[in-house]
């Protein structure tokens, strides 16, 4: 065949798809003509903010929908989750240290997995099995929820306005919010430390026992004795150094803390959604119809649990000093304005933010451009395209697809929550964040393609631009030939106008823009 | 010593129950072929041993270790390569992914891919295209290559001649021959005269239980036991 020849059997073949996107193209010169130059850019860049942040959320549901056909109706709430997380390691990281030692202490007896599952079927009888794993499993649970109790946690109290999250969240602002001291070595805090190694062992022996895996008995490796050892040191260090770290972490600027923030919330994210995927998802691959229940009343719980914690009101989170400049020298004038430390920047006579319409989009680029390279250059990248397509067969080349489920969970779930932190700054903390990004997030994927990534990019940055564009003609209004009054989109057109595209782009390519035909 | 051993296997396939009884053996270094008709399980039979179907009876034994029940990647560590009906490669895997992406330990493909390309010399001409860009001949040969790339030591062959032109077949046995050198290899074939070639011993499956076994050479195109079970051939 041809080079040319195969170029027009490709067109023939994307015919509907070039027009679509031809179309879309000239609606986009079309819209920008109808702007003013500061206006387009500004638009343009505001559009890309508003995609970047769907992107994060799209993104881990098109991944997790591809490999594994589970729609996570939970992923909003993640994405909120992150954002909470964030809020806690940016303006109270005493308290992240404090919740930190007993999860590591909690995780650490899950790296024996092997030991307690020749423990188990040891001290276990067969006859019993079941109720007796059951029965150590609740033990071992009451145990460490009690001891977690006992726990030195240093915690805000929503009921009380001094002590609220949005009081702290001021107080960042102002600066003046410092660490406060904890009893470390007390009895009860040892005692506590005690209790929860024991009470997760307990649970780890009831776990491996509930549900035995026939399959090469497999010896305990070193790599999980080192592990194991190393969370625990690392727990107790981090138990003894409280202060000292605290101290530091505080001292630190808040453009630190917030990148300290991002970091913490992806890897909150990443371990819930692994939980999630471990211990909900995986029993029930069998029944999507009963994961897909399952995740939306996980969204629920999780909206409950922040309630719970962080209190109902609905609080604001500092910008990051490096993006909240004023006074001389501000706006920042050109591209090289973003560096500034200003606030805002004028660019082509239009005002941008600094966070929202630099930093996001920027951080939305880096995780485009590296979840591209991991699914194009890594083996697990390999594994999980493949996986895609026929993750039986994988599985039966001798692949642990199960692990690598969870690991694209885990990965979902941590974008998700990057993008909540990310978010929070601009459209500040509450609990139906995460509905509303949910939603946006599905318009996407519709439109690029279900189980695309590409599409998933795409989508998003479409949904971002749509959205943009009508605020802003909103603002300005269309002129319409021979009608004297021109045309303002009602805010109310904003969300509507993204199911209008994916209904449009759906009728003409069932599979979005740049999704397969059905497999 | 048999390599394989399959004793009374029974699997579900959602209600259906699929397979009602397969026992049969494959000694080390030999060519079993299964045959029957169209639906009499072969395939399922082939899925059971691997987990893909997990059987909810008997008991299938590899290299002296009760597998049942085992997942279906610890058993394919254990040694065991699939090749899949109709050509299950990766389509938008490179051939070279494809082949890659069977290696359960670093550097296998790199030690193997000298007899891999010298069974077929296509693929590594094609190495940096799509799987699915290619012939269906030459996915049928990825397939084959992607079970040698990690060191098993039986492969589950499932219709490899389905659907293939004559000189293709015709390399498609050179190939599998030259393998089953040192490879044991279990064998779904529904073209009999492809079976006859290849096979040591024949395993016949009939509405989900194995009725007859015997020695390949025994068995004549025009016998009776064909007519019954296989229909006219």
């Amino acid at each position: 065949m041809t080079r040319n020849s195969a170029r027009s059997e490709w067109l023939k073949r994307n015919r509907t798809r070039v027009a679509v996107l031809s179309i879309l193209a000239v609606l986009f010169v079309a819209a920008l003509g109808g702007l003013e130059t500061e206006d387009w850019f500004a638009t343009i860049m505001q559009g890309l903010s508003v995609g970047a942040v769907t992107f994060l959320v799209a993104s881990g549901l098109s991944l997790i929908f591809g490999l594994m056909d589970v729609l996570n109706l939970a992923h909003g709430e993640i994405f909120m989750l992150g954002a909470y997380v964030g809020w806690t390691i940016y303006t109270r990281f005493d308290t992240a240290v404090d919740v930190l030692v007993p999860l590591a202490l909690v995780a650490a007896p899950f790296a024996l997995l092997p030991l307690w599952r020749r423990l188990g079927s040891a001290l276990i009888g067969p006859g019993w099995r079941r109720a007796a794993s059951w029965g150590v499993l609740g033990s071992g649970l009451l145990m460490a929820i009690g001891a977690v109790m006992q726990f030195p946690l240093v915690i805000w109290n929503p009921e009380i306005y001094a002590e609220s999250p949005i009081t702290f969240s001021l107080a960042v602002d102002l600066g003046t919010l410092a660490p406060l001291p904890a009893d470390t070595w007390g009895l009860p805090a040892i005692l506590a430390i005690l209790g929860v190694l024991a009470g997760s062992a307990l649970v780890a022996i009831g776990f491996s026992a509930v549900r035995p895996r026939p399959g090469a008995a497999t010896a305990l490796a070193r790599r999980q004795a080192v592990w194991f050892g190393a969370v625990i040191v690392g727990a107790l260090v981090l138990h003894a150094a409280r202060s000292p770290i605290n101290e530091w972490v505080f001292g630190l600027s808040t453009t630190w803390r917030f990148m300290l923030a991002m970091v913490f919330a992806t890897l909150a994210g990443a371990g819930l959604g692994a939980l999630i995927e471990v211990a909900l998802i995986r029993p029930l691959y069998e029944r999507p119809i009963y994961q897909l229940m399952l995740t939306l009343g996980v969204g629920f719980i999780l909206i409950e649990v922040v309630r719970e914690i962080w209190g109902r009101p609905e609080f604001n989170m500092a910008r990051p000093a490096a993006f909240n400049g004023t006074g001389a020298g501000c706006p920042g004038q050109g591209l090289g304005g973003f560096f500034s430390g200003c606030s805002t920047v004028e660019v082509f006579g239009g005002r941008l933010r600094v966070y929202n319409e630099g930093f996001v989009v920027l951080v939305g680029i880096v995780v485009l451009i590296a979840i591209t390279l991991l699914l194009k250059r890594t083996r697990i990248g390999m594994i999980i395209r493949a996986g895609v397509q026929d993750s039986e067969m994988v599985e039966a080349l001798g692949i642990n697809v199960r692990r690598v489920f969870t690991l694209v969970f885990a990965i979902g779930s941590g974008l998700a929550a990057l993008g909540g932190v990310l978010a929070a700054p601009s459209i500040g903390l509450s609990t139906a964040m995460g509905g509303l990004l949910l939603l946006q997030a599905l318009i996407a994927l519709a439109i690029g393609g279900l189980t695309s990534f590409p599409g998933a990019a795409a989508g998003a940055v479409l949904v971002g631009l749509l959205q943009q564009f009508i605020i802003r003609f909103g603002q300005q209004g269309i002129s319409i030939p021979f009608v004297s009054e021109p045309f303002r989109p009602s805010p109310t057109l904003v969300p509507a106008a993204g199911v209008l595209l994916m209904v449009i782009v759906l009728v003409v390519l069932p599979n979005g823009l740049f999704g397969k035909s059905d497999r | 010593m048999s390599l394989l051993r399959l004793e009374a296997v029974e699997t579900f396939i959602g209600q259906f129950h699929i397979l009602e009884g397969v026992s049969f053996e494959v000694a080390e270094g030999s060519i079993v072929a299964l045959l029957g008709r169209n639906g009499a399980g072969k395939t399922t039979t082939l899925k059971s041993i691997l987990g893909i179907t997990p059987p909810s009876g008997g008991r299938v034994v590899y290299d002296g270790t009760d597998i049942t029940g085992w997942r279906s990647y610890d058993i394919a560590s254990a040694g065991i390569g699939y090749v899949p009906e109709h050509r299950a490669i990766f389509t938008e895997l490179t051939v070279e992914e494809n082949l890659r992406i069977a290696e359960r330990n670093r550097g296998e493909f790199d030690a193997k891919c000298d007899l891999i390309f010298d069974l077929f010399p296509d693929l590594k001409r094609f190495a940096a295209l799509d799987g699915g860009q290619l012939s269906g001949g030459q996915q049928q040969m990825l397939a084959v290559g992607r079970a040698l790339v990690a060191d098993n030591r039986v492969l589950l062959i499932d219709e490899p001649s389905e659907g293939l032109a004559p000189v293709i077949i015709e390399q498609m046995i050179e190939a599998i021959r030259r393998l089953a050198d040192h490879t044991t290899v279990l064998l779904v074939e529904q073209n009999f005269v492809v079976a006859t070639l290849l096979a040591d011993r024949y395993v016949i499956i009939e509405e989900g239980s194995s009725v007859h076994s015997g020695a390949m050479a025994d068995l004549a195109p025009d016998d009776e036991t064909i007519r019954r079970y296989l229909g006219a051939v």
